[in-house]
């Protein structure tokens, strides 16, 4: 059943190019380093406990890395394959990560996440400063060469690219976590003082933890430097590792495939609603807090739950459970975002504004209609909530 | 010699904004083990606010208004945010905060615009404290030294001296002694984090009329106010002064120094470096705002409890 699914969504994800257009493969391509970077990130949380807030200064060790040496190769100095340039961005990273690592990784919790912090923003303020480097504000660009009868000129030949490196690296991340040295980094992440007692170097192998996440970080950062041709010190930025922290934990830190969920479902959505929305970051923000309130190993966690009960009740109950908790979020979702969207143009629009266009739409701001909406939905999303929480009591009783 | 005094008055006074911002950082880490996030977004609430209530009230007014408006807001997110998930340890606590910058920040963007604001001194203010060199050294930065160095002393009076004081230092290092004394002590960290809230506040009304009030005030804060407290010592005052004044000092005088790594060479007898190129002709003025860092590392590596924290 497992492998059926795997084997499934690996053909799904080779026909990508084949059924979506240029601009699809492009997100496709942005979701899957997302996701590689997110699974990088959580090898460090969900293995030693130790959070991250500095994982951009490896993904954008990956990127300028990567196009280096596709300069040197475009100008002769270098011949290796393009496909095979990224790892040298891995690589990078990977030595940035050991140095990195080996002074954070003496601290634990707060202390280890304000170094990784601190080191992210030191790389970022001398990015913006280093030109010969870094490229300044331009940043630097490099061109793909052909290889082996391949031109790379196409979207679709590079998304094969990517597609070959994030597959089997996230099957090697996920192995990781089987070897020797993954069972130990679980044991630290327990009980540190424990595993040290026991006669190991912990601080040993959780700078090679952490070496390792820097790599699938400067993999992840290498492959993107390779579609987008080009890369400028803001691939340090803040954002970049902020973005990552709220993938991996919307999506859920505590399985595997979690930040998967986070990193792939945030991009496409992203992709999609930014042209829309201005405030795709408070709705971002807003789900982090409410899923770090209500369900803290994220969306993950929830399907969990799900499949747990799937296989102890009867599934028409279970139907009609998920039926009314997506109808109660989905109400509340729809509340939100229109009573936030309205306000967000009556703002632009400025003190005098008495209707503002909206889902193509007038609505007028003194009409009861468009107050009623919202109201009406939040009554709709209390009462399918309160229905699904008695369901969930039922049904939890009728297993226990 | 005016370079000189000019930095170190300048460095003093941006070191004790600094310092009003970390003071209620290293406070509420100190009791609850929590570090804050959001605690500079709070700092940019504050000047946001108090432009908004001094538009209606003038500036003194909202000096006492503002702070207790971002307290009230620090102890509903304690109550409602921080407290339900403080079971699941203090990572998570730590990225609830963290999600509660993004929603800050695109909050202050929808409702007062992704630009910065006209946020006038007040008139009684902005006056020259003296001439230096030939020029007016404004009041309002002795004024900003003034307010911090006032809050210094009454956290430290109100901590040491006071019965409040030694409740609050007791459920620190016992909580469940402090509970057992029949004292709420849950209703003691919210007042903390209220109260860490609030100072921030009072240093986003102070600063706000100062510095650009604007949506990156935050973010320009934020990190340094880390490192601050780190260097100080996570949880300890005095220490968060020491590191504040010695950051602001730093990065004043390096805003204004040229020399570069090859100057250095040169310094010990290694001419020509300057020909190397890449990191050793980057003047130490454009990279100031890595200074703070290297500092941290220093610190941590050498100290790891900060400059005046205690040993775990």
């Amino acid at each position: 059943m497992k492998w059926l699914a795997i084997a499934a969504a690996t053909i799904g994800l080779l026909l990508v190019p084949v059924l979506f257009g240029d601009r699809f493969v492009f997100v496709f391509i942005q979701m899957l380093t997302a996701s590689l970077f997110a699974l990088a990130f959580n090898l460090l949380w969900r293995h030693t406990r130790l959070l991250s807030f500095g994982h951009a200064a490896h993904f954008g060790a990956g990127m300028f890395a990567t196009i280096h040496l596709m300069r040197l190769a475009e100008a002769n100095v270098l011949a290796v394959p393009l496909p095979l340039i990224p790892l040298g961005g891995a690589l990078a990273a990977c030595l940035l990560g050991v140095v990195a690592g080996y002074f954070a990784t003496v601290r634990t919790g707060t202390y280890f996440a304000m170094i990784t912090l601190a080191v992210a923003e030191l790389i970022y303020a001398l990015g913006s400063q280093w030109e010969a480097l870094f490229g300044g504000e331009a940043g630097l660009s490099s061109m793909r060469l052909p290889w082996a009868g391949w031109t790379f000129a196409t979207t679709g030949e590079v998304y094969y690219i990517v597609l070959g490196w994030v597959v089997p690296a996230a099957a090697a991340l996920y192995f990781v976590g089987l070897t020797p040295l993954g069972r130990l980094a679980f044991a630290i992440g327990d009980d540190e003082t424990r595993v040290r007692f026991l006669g190991y170097n912990a601080h040993r192998a959780k700078t090679m933890v952490f070496a390792l996440s820097a790599f699938h970080a400067g993999l992840a950062g290498g492959l993107l430097a390779l579609v987008n041709e080009n890369v400028n010190y803001g691939a340090f930025g803040g954002t970049v590792s902020a973005s990552v922290v709220l993938h991996t934990f919307i999506g859920g830190s505590g399985v595997f495939l979690g930040p998967v969920i986070g990193a792939a479902g945030l991009t496409l959505l992203g992709a999609l609603l930014s042209d829309v929305t201005r405030l795709w970051l408070l709705y971002v923000g807003a789900a982090f807090v409410l899923m770090m309130l209500y369900s803290p190993e994220g969306l993950a966690a929830l399907f969990i739950a799900n499949l747990r009960l799937w296989r102890e009740l009867p599934w028409p109950s279970l139907v009609r459970l998920n039926l009314l908790g997506g109808l109660a979020v989905l109400a509340f979702v729809c509340t939100t975002v229109f009573v936030v969207e309205l306000a967000a143009r009556a703002l632009t629009e400025g003190a005098s504004a008495t209707a503002v266009v909206l889902f193509g739409t007038t609505w007028s701001l003194s009409s009861p209609v468009t107050w009623a909406i919202p109201i009406a939905l939040a009554l709709a999303g209390h009462v399918a909530l309160k229905a699904a929480i008695r369901q969930r009591r039922r049904l939890e009783d009728a297993v226990a | 010699m005016d370079f000189f005094v000019v930095s170190l008055l300048n460095g003093l006074s941006y070191g004790l904004l600094l310092f009003m911002v970390s003071a209620g950082l290293t406070l509420v880490f100190g009791m609850m083990g929590v570090l804050n996030f959001a605690h500079s977004s709070f700092y940019m609430l504050g000047a946001y606010f108090g432009y908004s209530v001094g538009r209606l009230t003038g500036f003194w007014p909202a000096l006492i208004v503002a702070p207790l408006g971002i307290a009230f807001l620090g102890a509903l997110i304690e109550r409602y945010l921080l407290r339900p998930v403080h079971r699941h340890g203090h990572a998570h606590e730590l990225l609830v905060t963290f999600g509660l910058v993004f929603i800050i920040d695109e909050l202050v963007k929808l409702l007062y615009g992704n630009y910065p604001l006209k946020n006038p001194m007040p008139v009684e203010l902005s006056f020259s404290a003296f001439r230096l060199f030939g020029l007016d050294y404004p009041f309002y930065r002795v004024f900003i030294a003034l307010v911090a160095i006032v809050m210094f002393g009454a956290i430290l009076a109100l901590s040491r001296f006071t019965r409040v004081g030694l409740i609050v230092r007791a459920a620190v290092r016992r909580p469940h002694m402090v509970e057992a004394l029949g004292h709420n002590v849950p209703m003691v960290f919210l007042g903390v984090f209220a109260g860490g809230a609030a100072l921030a506040g009072l240093a986003g009304v102070v600063a706000g009329v100062f510095y650009p009030t604007g949506p990156s005030m935050a973010q320009e804060l934020g990190v340094i106010v880390f490192v601050v407290v780190v260097v100080g010592g996570l949880g300890s005052l005095e220490g968060a002064f020491v590191a504040s004044l010695l950051i602001g000092i730093f990065s004043s005088f390096a805003v204004g120094v040229n020399w570069t790594l090859a100057d250095a060479f040169a310094l010990v007898g290694v001419a020509g470096a300057d020909l190397w190129g890449g990191a050793f002709t980057v003047k130490l003025s454009t990279v100031a705002g890595a200074i703070p860092f290297v500092l941290m590392f220093l610190v941590l590596l050498l100290r790891p409890a900060g400059l005046l924290g205690e040993r775990q």
